[in-house]
């Protein structure tokens, strides 16, 4: 009873404000907690969810098509052996390939267009344009990305088709790496170009400044000074624009050819990777194979926090020179 | 008149329509310390600039008059603004180090001429921060980043930079007015050493600097050059009233 009588005290206390400011602040901070905790129980519960179903194929017996081996589905190079509903042999060693492969082919690509981009926005381009060019990024970036997929579809597959012909090449209708990765830096370039924009133009005027007064040249300054003092910021928009690449499921679908086995590392072949992979048929399929492509979410959310750590951890040594 | 790096000749200058300048006429004489002072807003800052031509980075900014560098007018046509650079060297008010390592600090200038020869810019680096009085403290971390300084040491090593450029000129632009007491000392011995191979012109708000480190001064108010002359006739016998109450604290 004496413990009781202590928490009603202790309630009390916790419900007893000196002033109404004082309760309208607690109410308030009540609510910043309620949203934190709302949208940071959103996380665990998708995680949860997808763990949930995507361990059901390793832990049940399928409907007695038995476990899927664990080792062989990391390390496979064939989506499926045997036909959907009769085989428990999925593999996505090759697509995990294929998605890093993909990724770092756009990002190589589009990281040069885009810091170039940035810093001509940012330091060269008469204010006016720059208004006009920062528009325009804004808008790319705004862009569906079914539509960066029917672009790709209906105009850079035919052109990776015409392309392949010149080497004496038959893709399969275009759809292949190139035309993935093509997709994919267009689709990246927006974000990449606008935060390391963004970057840019927060280095001080200050430092420019003391590189101009040196007999430094303004492209001396620009790549020497200015690029190195951002760098820390353009590659927070490397890892965003990573993260985005390896998000991507709609429009990496329409133009990769969903190859069943790989890794594909030819430019012309087709390629799969973990997103479209999921997307492929998911509607149309029960079972095992329904199942499975949740676990190939397990394996993507993985493949994305592996690859953000080991970038976060790259920039912490490149960047070290920025530390204060 | 030989002796003279600087001839400045009625010269005026814009920033759109506000004239910050007005007829000014100077000469900066080599190997002696020239100090600009007087209040804020007064064109100081703007007068040192002209002289580097780090006011064409200032779109509004519109200058008339001349600027001679060894008899050469600066804002002539067709002027090499580079090269000039590279004589006329610039330390700014806020220690402004680039965020990289002390070394490539001070071999930035060099590198930007085209030098790349690893032994020469090892002696660059070590000649130019002896001569900074940064040596001492710095030999050790030379890899290490430029930030990691205090204030006082990145001011230094600012002026290392420069140095390591070989101006004749060295501009400095309020440079301890960031710093505290100790390390302004230091900059100050450091400018008394300097002196002896460079000319240097120094922008302050302390009449107790100029009056500490100068040859000469010279006295701005309100974009007019009110008086220059030589430093102790400038703080002991001001010709006008005006030089003599601002000296005094009186001004303002």
């Amino acid at each position: 009873m004496e413990y009781i009588k202590n928490l009603k005290d202790k309630l009390k206390d916790a419900f007893h404000f000196n002033s109404k400011k004082e309760r309208t602040d607690a109410v308030v901070r009540g609510f910043f907690l309620l949203a934190t905790v709302l949208s940071a129980s959103f996380i665990i519960v998708i995680v949860f969810f997808i763990a949930l179903e995507g361990m059901i194929p390793f832990v049940t017996d399928n409907d007695g098509l038995g476990r899927v081996d664990l080792v062989r589905f990391l390390t496979g190079t064939t989506w499926l052996e045997g036909t959907a509903f009769q085989s428990n042999l999925y593999a996505v060693g090759f697509i995990i390939v294929n998605t890093l492969y993909i990724a770092f082919l756009s990002l190589l690509l589009s990281m040069p267009i885009g810091v170039l981009t940035a810093l001509f926005i940012a330091k060269i381009a008469p204010k006016r344009i720059a208004e006009v060019l920062r528009t325009v990024v804004e808008l790319l970036a705004a862009i569906p990305s079914i539509v960066y997929g029917l672009f790709g579809s209906g105009l850079i597959i035919v052109f990776v088709y015409n392309f392949a012909k010149l080497f004496g090449v038959q893709s399969k209708g275009g759809n292949s790496v190139l035309a993935t990765v093509l997709v994919l830096s267009l689709m990246i370039l927006p974000t990449i170009t606008a935060l390391s924009e963004v970057a840019i133009r927060s280095v001080g005027k200050d430092i420019e400044h003391g590189s101009l007064a040196l007999g430094a040249t303004r492209t001396q300054t620009n790549f020497k000074v200015v690029l190195t003092s951002a760098k820390s910021g353009i590659f927070t928009a490397a890892i965003l624009g990573v993260g985005r690449a390896l998000g991507e499921a709609t429009a990496v679908s329409l133009v990769a050819g969903n190859a069943r086995s790989g890794p594909s590392l030819g430019f012309f072949q087709t390629t799969s990777t973990l997103t479209s992979t999921m997307l492929q048929g998911l509607k149309e399929t029960i079972g095992i194979d329904y199942d499975i492509r949740f676990s190939v979410g397990i394996v993507l959310m993985i493949v994305i926090l592996i690859t953000n750590m080991t970038l976060n951890f790259i920039k912490r040594k490149v960047g070290n020179v920025d530390v204060k | 008149m030989k002796n003279n790096v600087f001839n400045i000749k009625n010269l005026d200058l814009f920033y759109g329509s506000f004239q910050a300048l007005k007829d000014i006429n100077l000469t900066i004489e080599k190997n002696k310390v020239t100090a600009l002072i007087g209040p804020s807003g007064c064109g100081k800052s703007t007068f040192l600039r002209c002289l580097n031509r780090m006011n064409d980075l200032i779109d509004i900014c519109k200058i008339d008059g001349e600027v001679e560098y060894h008899g050469d007018n600066v804002y002539e046509k067709g002027h090499d603004v580079i090269n000039l650079r590279t004589k006329v060297g610039m330390v700014f008010q806020k220690p402004n180090p680039f965020p990289m390592t002390i070394y490539d600090n001070v071999a930035y200038g060099p590198r930007c001429q085209g030098l790349k020869d690893k032994s020469k810019l090892d002696e660059i680096v070590e000649t130019s921060l002896k001569n900074a009085a940064l040596w001492e403290e710095v030999k050790d971390r030379l890899k290490d980043s430029a930030m990691g300084l205090s204030g006082g040491q990145q001011q230094r090593l600012c002026i290392a930079r420069a140095i390591a450029m070989e101006p004749e000129v060295i501009l400095m632009d309020e440079p301890t007015s960031a710093l505290d007491p100790i390390a302004t000392l230091k900059i100050e011995e450091l400018i008394n050493d300097l002196k002896e191979n460079y000319t240097i012109v120094i922008v302050t708000h302390s009449m107790q600097q100029a009056a500490r480190i100068s040859d000469y001064t010279a006295f701005f108010l309100m974009g007019d050059l009110i008086e220059f002359d030589q430093t102790d006739k400038i703080f002991t016998q001001p010709k006008f009233k005006q030089t003599e109450d601002y000296i005094t604290g009186r001004f303002g």
